[in-house]
């Protein structure tokens, strides 16, 4: 028969694992309500902002800015935007099977990577692919600063002429319980192919200088957006696993109680036939 | 011909301040104010730090934008603004004590290219806001 004091181990210890989701499940709910706020306050001024640009980029001549050389080099970097800690589901496995799956389309290409959150560096700092920078630590708090920051560094990448192509791996935010992995290409700016009739513009101050100053914003806005819906996805993701997790501690719990009371009552029942056999021995 | 104008105006701190159907927008363009009525021309240009209206009815909302694009397209205007504020929204004092800040940092003489520059802006800005309030 089992040893019944390891049995009340094993329920001491699953309902302390289901505390502690309980309370990563709590957490990540208040922190889900701030970044879904965020998400949703950027997100419409991303759009416009993608809007703008396609007017202004099909219309302009594309020799203006280094940012719409659109040449033919086989060289891509990958910006992978991971979380700092697992416990969240399928977030960080589902990002890296997509940026595999971009390097494999891209088998003949030289692949270089920007890695943000620890998860992805955990995985890719053992592959052959040089990783061209990394920026960890950023799911605690991500500044809008440091946004200008990595579009400045990847613009100047693309205008040295040391990669070709620059795509945006992340998940993007759909709902609590789900999340979508994005890829986007970042560089060259590429404008949608549109219907409408090509007037042209009146353009203040001159058509240059717009371009510049919209270039520099919208690669900040795309990288501070994709960094923002990552966050909200990752808590939403974490948020669903604990409760999961949660959910599966209660039920273990549960079961494990059935049997401990069950292994009891067959201990009091064995004890009092032997008891019972006992007396009616002494009888006898 | 439509006599309506369709205005949005989108920043990355609140979400959709203005939505609506107006009669005139009011912007502050790079090379001077502009008014942009119905059937306007298409038009691209860069804004300044100032002061943004726009007509609905007998009514005139007032805004401050800072740095950011306006769009006009087939009667539809689109702002890009870094930040916009209703003009009721705005604290007279906060503007104010950033005014005296973004001047004292002026005032130094030795600042030079970029940091010149954002002191600058600071000033336009804070300047935007209180004539703003001062008309409201």
């Amino acid at each position: 028969m089992p040893n019944l004091r390891d049995v009340k181990q094993r329920i001491k210890s699953t309902k302390n694992t289901e505390q502690m989701t309980k309370a990563m499940k709590l957490v990540s709910a208040s922190k889900l309500r701030k970044a879904q706020e965020a998400i949703q306050t950027v997100r419409p001024y991303g759009h416009k902002m993608r809007e703008v640009m396609n007017h202004l980029v099909a219309r302009c001549n594309k020799d203006l800015h280094p940012l719409l050389d659109n040449r033919t080099g086989n060289r891509v970097l990958l910006v992978v935007i991971t979380a700092d800690r697992g416990l969240c589901g399928g977030f960080n496995t589902n990002i890296v099977k997509m940026a595999q799956e971009l390097i494999e389309e891209n088998k003949d290409s030289d692949i270089s990577l920007f890695i943000a959150g620890k998860k992805g560096l955990d995985f890719f700092q053992n592959r052959p692919y040089p990783i061209e920078d990394k920026y960890l630590g950023w799911t605690k708090d991500f500044a809008y600063l440091k946004a200008v920051e990595i579009g400045e560094m990847l613009a100047q990448l693309f205008v040295d002429d040391k990669t070709d192509r620059i795509y945006m791996v992340y998940n993007e935010f759909k709902s609590i319980i789900q999340q979508e992995v994005i890829r986007e290409q970042l560089l060259p700016i590429v404008p949608e192919e549109s219907g409408e009739d090509m007037m042209d513009y009146i353009f203040e101050p001159d058509e240059e200088t717009i371009l510049e100053d919209l270039l520099k914003r919208y690669m900040t806005t795309q990288i501070y957006r994709a960094f923002l819906e990552s966050s909200a996805s990752e808590h939403g993701a974490r948020m669903t696993a604990m409760d999961a997790a949660s959910r599966n501690a209660k039920e273990m719990i549960g079961k494990l109680t059935l049997f401990y009371n069950r292994t009891r009552q067959a201990y009091i029942t064995k004890e009092l036939i032997e008891i019972v056999n006992g007396a009616e021995a002494l009888k006898g | 011909m439509a006599d309506k104008l369709f205005l949005s105006l989108v920043t990355p701190k609140k979400e959709m301040v203005v939505d609506a159907e107006v009669d005139q927008v009011n912007i502050p363009g790079f090379d001077g104010d502009m008014g942009i009525l119905a059937n306007h021309a298409p038009l691209l240009t860069l804004l300044r730090p100032g002061r943004f209206s726009y007509q609905k009815g007998d009514e005139e909302i007032e805004l401050v934008v800072s740095e950011g694009y306006a769009e006009v397209t087939e009667n539809r205007v689109t702002i890009l603004a870094e930040s916009a504020e209703f003009a009721h929204e705005i604290d007279h004092d906060r503007a104010e004590a950033a005014r005296a800040a973004a001047e004292k940092l002026l005032e130094k003489a030795d600042l030079e290219g970029e940091a010149f520059k954002e002191a600058q802006d600071k000033l336009f800005r804070a300047l935007a806001r209180l004539e703003t309030r001062k008309s409201d």
